[in-house]
């Protein structure tokens, strides 16, 4: 579903941080992102959800060439992409509501449309009673939540979560985790970028490991409950 | 929140919130250089036409039989003469009432020589050539000058087309600096509100989605501005007008606009609106153009 082949990427005229990057993603399979910090994760991720182009070698979304995409075509594939950030990067003006609803109104759907699959995904999610809440009054965990939930109310082929659960208790984390392991099991490839080996370890999914630029590839294992 | 617009920007804050009162006073200032041009123009024009259409014969000569001689014949050739409507000789007191600001008042039959005026109402869209007549008047009244206004009132109709140039330099000036001010005050609400825009594309918002936007928030302070601007150069206009009124009748008050020709005021807030609008759509697209 999405392939990078020997991609570099420089910012300006600075040394690459990412060089000679080669793995694929195949549809509903569920991906983790490791390495130390400055290994380059976060631009990978970005290069993953379309806030950057590579500086070269060639990258596949959803069987097209993003060198050949222009500029036009990106918001479709964007809409195909859920992005989950750390710091949650809600809109603080809008309610948790509002904000899940964006995606949608993006796409045009109809005001009675989105009622219902908010209102449906929040409870999902387990913030039934927070429609109408701002992110001010929302704790971390209960933010993080929102943004997943904006993040997929699109029903996106590709999910990607950057250090999701960073900002939220070892509790929230593994309910975080979770909620990622039940939308892949939907179907959704899902890719999260995290600190934390215990939560990979818990998962079991396979490991891009990012270290100095390059990327190791790990097999899954058995998932562990962090509980025994 | 739902309407046709995707308002994802947040409440405006101070620093947006004092854009619509630099718009109102560069409004303020475009509408009384406007309205200045135009009013001294429309003023220039009815006063030009109304000197225009008369003339004033003086008949030099210090001999009153003598003059009173000349003034007769030259009534005669002005009444005979097609084109004029009618040739009126100025009583002596009429003429004192003209001299006194620069004399004094001053009793008539003073020892004071002063010439005999015949004022000259030319018929509508005459067409008498003023050399012709004045070498006429000179063959018949020896005495007589022709006077017709244009030597010093080419000068006047001159140095208000300058005046003119110089107010409408003042619209262009202001309308640019608006646009400056529009473009300056984009570029920082598009720096403000980076983040939202970047979730904004990432969630798949076309740049036409982003920008409309910023195009609502900008006709609305456009709007506003040029209410606020208008509103107070009205006020201005009205209070120059009540002024003039008081004065009296002149070239001061030959040059005030006319009310009932103001109408096209109410446009102006639409005008900046629209400007502003358009400004701020092409520096958010141009913007948007260098982001992925």
């Amino acid at each position: 579903m999405i392939t990078f082949e020997n991609v570099g990427m420089r910012y300006g005229m600075g040394n690459e941080v990412l060089t000679d990057i080669s793995f694929s993603l195949d549809r509903g399979s569920f991906q983790f992102l490791v390495g130390p910090s400055g290994a380059g994760k976060t631009t990978l991720l970005k290069l993953l959800y379309l806030a950057h182009r590579p500086s070269r070698g060639l990258v596949n979304f959803f069987g097209k060439d993003l060198s050949t995409i222009e500029r036009d075509a990106l918001p479709r594939i964007r809409r195909r992409i859920g992005v989950v950030f750390q710091d949650f990067r809600l809109f603080d003006h809008l309610t948790a509501f509002e904000n899940v609803a964006l995606p949608l109104r993006l796409q045009g759907a109809k005001k009675s449309q989105v009622a219902d699959h908010v209102e449906e995904l929040l409870s999902w999610v387990g913030l039934e009673d927070r429609l109408h809440a701002r992110p001010a009054t929302l704790s971390g965990g209960e933010k993080q939540r929102v943004a997943i939930a904006r993040a997929i109310i699109n029903k996106p082929d590709l999910l990607v979560a950057d250090e999701p659960t960073g900002n939220v208790d070892a509790e929230m984390s593994r309910r975080l985790m979770h909620l990622f392991v039940a939308l892949n099991k939907e179907g959704t490839t899902t890719v999260v970028a995290t600190h934390d080996e215990s939560l990979v370890k818990a998962v079991g999914a396979p490991v891009l490991r990012l270290d100095k630029g390059g990327v190791s590839h790990e097999p899954g294992g058995k998932p562990v409950d962090p509980g025994q | 929140m739902w309407g046709r617009t995707l308002q994802f920007l947040p409440e405006q804050n101070l620093r947006e919130g004092l854009l619509p009162w630099v718009i109102g006073v560069m409004l303020f200032l475009c509408t009384l250089s406007l309205t200045g041009a135009l009013a001294i123009g429309s003023g220039l024009e009815r006063w030009s036409a109304s000197l225009a259409s008369n003339l004033t014969v003086q008949i030099a000569v210090q001999d009153p039989i003598e003059r009173q001689t000349q003034t007769e014949a030259a009534l005669r050739l002005l009444e005979a003469t097609p084109g004029i409507e009618k040739a009126t000789v100025l009583a002596d007191a009429e003429i004192m009432a003209l001299l006194s600001p620069w004399l004094g008042d001053m009793p008539i039959g003073a020892n004071l020589p002063i010439p005999t005026l015949i004022e000259v109402e030319l018929e509508s869209g005459s067409t008498i050539n003023p050399a012709a007549l004045s070498e006429r008047l000179k063959a018949t009244a020896s005495g007589a000058q022709l006077d017709d206004h244009q030597a010093w009132m080419s000068q006047i109709l001159d140095m208000a087309v300058v005046i003119q140039l110089l107010l409408g330099g003042v619209v262009v000036m202001v309308i640019l600096s608006t646009i400056a001010i529009v473009i300056f005050g984009c570029r920082a609400g598009l720096a403000t509100h980076h983040d939202s825009i970047e979730i904004m594309h990432l969630m798949g918002a076309e740049d036409s989605t982003i920008s409309t936007a910023f195009d609502v928030r900008y006709l609305s302070h456009g709007l506003k501005g040029g209410l606020l601007g208008v509103l107070f150069a009205s006020g201005a206009l009205l209070l120059l007008s009540k002024m003039a009124e008081r004065m009296g009748q002149g070239l001061i008050s030959a040059s005030l606009p006319i009310t009932e020709n103001l109408w096209w005021l109410a446009l102006l807030p639409i005008v900046a609106a629209a400007i502003t609008m358009l400004t701020a759509r092409f520096t958010v697209r141009k913007a948007l153009l260098e982001m992925m």
